[in-house]
């Protein structure tokens, strides 16, 4: 009985890896759309549209890092991120995981840094409004701000700027949530983007390929869950440091 | 343009990011300094960017001894392994390993002042100056900062 059972399962997965293969093989196959399908860039410019018309939202992601040894080994690393955001002048992240413990606060006058597990934070005046502040945290201070170029008024801009190939490689399901499958390419990485059907176009994943780097390591980001009508308390955007919880400087970049 | 530039360069990368990830430092301290330590690459959002930034930092922390002494290490191990057929790769990676060890050995002697480390040597004790807490590792005096996301020592 095992050994029938075994058998079956070979036959089946035999059946299935040969199905994949040809399907891999068709897919490869396929000529790659020259330039950018302007159903792509529609349904991208609608979910970037979309966030931007929202005037606060949280969102829950799951993300991995792929980290390339010096012996060509890659590495995942995992971790968890929560960010909230109040246009136009509020946000707050949290992101935990293999790597990092880290939250970040911006209250619309200061931005703040902040690692709970080694009892540290850094605190800095910031400009007044989001785009400005991620602005300077990327040129002054080095300071990657969760939710990056999403936040920004012009995402789409952001995201299509140096893109020189796009086309809508099919649906998919992401979390549950039916989705159209893009892909880009850009001089240094190659992107997908998965956006959620329907009357609410949200980014549901995103996945960035370093292709100029050995052996392509890739960023992926998968937005758990959207919440569009958040609840926000008076200290969602504001840090107040806990006890024994010492302040120290930004370098300077 | 420059910014533009910039942008090509790693901006799809931060992109959509509810997704900050972005700058997970191979360098931050507990756990994985190993990994991190001989990181080569950074396949995250801010490619080119973050690679360099990392690169950089490297270089200057006293922490490239033990990269050195990590890939020595393991160099090592595939030496054992494949012992019988290459007895001079053994050597070749003792070699390394002295090396990596004398190199760690000057690093802990002298790091160079406003060099920076991700984690601080074994034995530090606190002391506070001036208002401002240090931590003092055998003599020498670090003092914790951040650079970008990283929480780095700088050696006073």
């Amino acid at each position: 009985m095992p050994s029938t059972y075994r058998a079956r399962l070979a036959a089946l997965l035999a059946k299935c890896c040969t199905l994949i293969a040809v399907a891999g093989i068709s897919m490869a196959a396929q000529a790659q759309p020259a330039g950018i399908s302007p159903d792509a860039q529609r349904l991208l410019k609608a979910s970037t549209d979309f966030l931007a018309s929202q005037k606060q939202f949280s969102a829950d992601t799951r993300n991995t890092l792929e980290i390339v040894m010096k012996s060509g080994q890659k590495i995942e690393f995992n971790h968890l991120a929560k960010v909230s955001a109040q246009r136009p002048n509020k946000l707050r992240a949290e992101r935990t995981g293999d790597l990092v413990d880290q939250v970040f606060v911006y209250d619309g006058k200061s931005l703040t840094l902040h690692n709970p597990a080694d009892k540290f934070y850094a605190q800095v005046a910031a400009p007044g409004t989001l785009d400005a502040m991620l602005e300077f945290a990327r040129t002054k201070l080095d300071i990657v701000a969760p939710a990056g170029d999403l936040l920004y008024t012009n995402a789409y801009d952001i995201l299509m700027d140096g893109v020189t190939e796009g086309f809508v490689v099919g649906k998919a399901v992401i979390e549950g949530a039916l989705c159209d499958h893009l892909a880009f390419r850009a001089p240094h990485v190659d992107l997908q983007v998965w956006i959620q059907q329907g009357a609410q176009p949200l980014p549901r994943k995103l996945v960035i390929t370093t292709r100029d780097m050995d052996n392509a390591p890739q960023f992926a980001v998968t937005v758990t869950k959207w919440n569009l009508k958040p609840k926000f308390g008076a200290q969602t955007f504001a840090f107040t440091a806990p006890a024994g919880t010492k302040k120290v400087d930004f370098l300077p970049r | 343009m420059k910014r533009i530039q910039v942008l090509k360069a790693f901006g799809v990368a931060m992109t959509l990011p509810l997704l900050y990830l972005a700058h997970v430092s191979p360098d931050t301290s507990s756990g994985f300094t190993l990994v991190r330590s001989a990181s080569a690459v950074v396949g995250a959002p801010l490619t080119p960017v973050s690679a360099a930034g990392v690169a950089r930092r490297t270089t200057v922390r006293a922490a490239s001894a033990s990269a050195a002494s990590t890939s020595a290490a393991s160099q090592q191990q595939a030496a054992t392994a494949k012992q019988q057929e290459a007895t001079a790769q053994q050597q070749a990676a003792t070699a390394q390993q002295q090396a990596a060890t004398a190199q760690q050995l000057a690093a802990a002697a002298h790091p160079p002042i406003g060099s920076t480390v991700a984690a601080l040597p074994a034995g530090c004790k606190p002391v506070t100056e001036g208002g401002v807490e240090y931590q003092n590792c055998g003599g020498v005096h670090y003092r914790a900062a951040f650079q970008g996301n990283n929480l780095v020592y700088v050696v006073q």
